[in-house]
């Protein structure tokens, strides 16, 4: 379905500035990744020193052989046309975020509308980090959330540094595509 | 650690800079714009254009960065886009990674001429930022 011309799988990481979506393909790909990090000047809206204002770029071969390019975006809205070339074509979309920043529910909301479109065919899989911290909310409220707007996707709690966490949130868009189920579909 | 931000150039200055662009052939509008796609200054375009010429004009220097990188080539310079109107360079300003500088022209420009005219801006920039 979503495989491209070459055969391959497409995955794409988004999610808002932070939420780990350089460090999960670094983290996993069995090359050194593409990265076009720069220095952030924008401290208020992130205390981090450097933001991709390109893509990520990654590649693993899982076991049955199948090859999944990973591709990460920008978490900033002003890369929205970045977020559209890069969605396009993809088996699967999954949207990073951090619990712990306020308006993490909202920011789902963002990410699920400008990917929606691109996932019509493949999965959404939603990865929460740092669910631990005090006064966030859990990943139930991230599934609740989903439901309440009639999509089936899995949200899943993991750190963008662990590897197993973020091989499981590949595999699931990689599997669920091949069995052509409609998960990360509206109901 | 932050001693490149660009909040360090001025503005206005850096401003009338990009106003010589008024004298150049076919030149629809200019943005000096921060590495992370925020406009510094801009000349002839409207706030929303000169916003979205900054964040698509930082995806393409930080590729072109990539690329550079990738191909074993050095520091990336500039990029120049043709298109059936016109023609887009984005340069960069100095020989710091902060801040770069994308010119918009149509068909009407030379693109010997534009090139040398950014070049020439940039290099008034550069100055703006060690003086």
């Amino acid at each position: 379905m979503s495989r491209t011309e070459t055969g391959e799988f497409k995955i794409v990481f988004t999610g808002p500035m932070g939420a780990g979506k350089t460090t999960a393909i670094a983290a996993i790909s069995e090359v050194e990744p593409v990265r076009t990090e720069v220095e952030n000047t924008d401290r208020v809206a992130h205390a981090k020193e450097s933001t991709t204002v390109g893509f990520d770029f990654g590649r693993i071969t899982l076991a049955d052989g199948s090859v999944v390019r990973l591709y990460g975006t920008p978490g900033q809205v002003r890369y929205r046309f970045m977020w559209d070339i890069l969605g396009r074509g993809a088996a699967g979309v999954i949207v990073l975020l951090d619990a712990g920043e306020p308006g993490a529910l909202v920011q789902l909301d963002v990410f699920v509308d400008a990917f929606i479109p691109h996932v019509a065919h493949g999965a959404l899989v939603v990865g929460v980090g740092r669910t631990d911290a005090p006064n966030t909310p859990s990943t139930d409220a991230f599934a609740a959330r989903l439901d309440a707007r009639g999509l089936v996707a899995p949200a899943l709690s993991a750190a963008a540094r662990e590897q197993g966490g973020v091989m499981a949130r590949v595999r699931t868009p990689v599997s669920i595509h091949g069995s052509h189920s409609a998960h990360g579909l509206p109901a | 650690m932050s001693s490149m931000r660009p909040a360090k150039l001025s503005r206005e200055l850096a401003r009338k800079v990009l106003e010589g662009y008024g004298e150049v052939a076919g030149v629809q509008c200019a943005v000096l714009f921060s590495s992370d796609g925020f406009e510094i200054a801009s000349h002839a375009a409207d706030t929303a254009a000169s916003a979205r010429l900054a964040a698509i004009g930082s995806s393409l220097a930080a590729l072109g960065t990539a690329l550079a990188g990738e191909a074993g080539l050095g520091n990336f310079e500039r990029t120049t886009i043709e298109s059936d109107g016109g023609a887009v360079t984005i340069m960069r300003v100095g020989s710091s990674r902060s801040m770069s500088l994308a010119v918009v022209a149509g068909k009407d420009a030379v693109l010997g001429q534009l090139l040398w005219a950014t070049q020439r801006c940039c290099q008034a920039l550069a100055k703006l930022l060690d003086p």
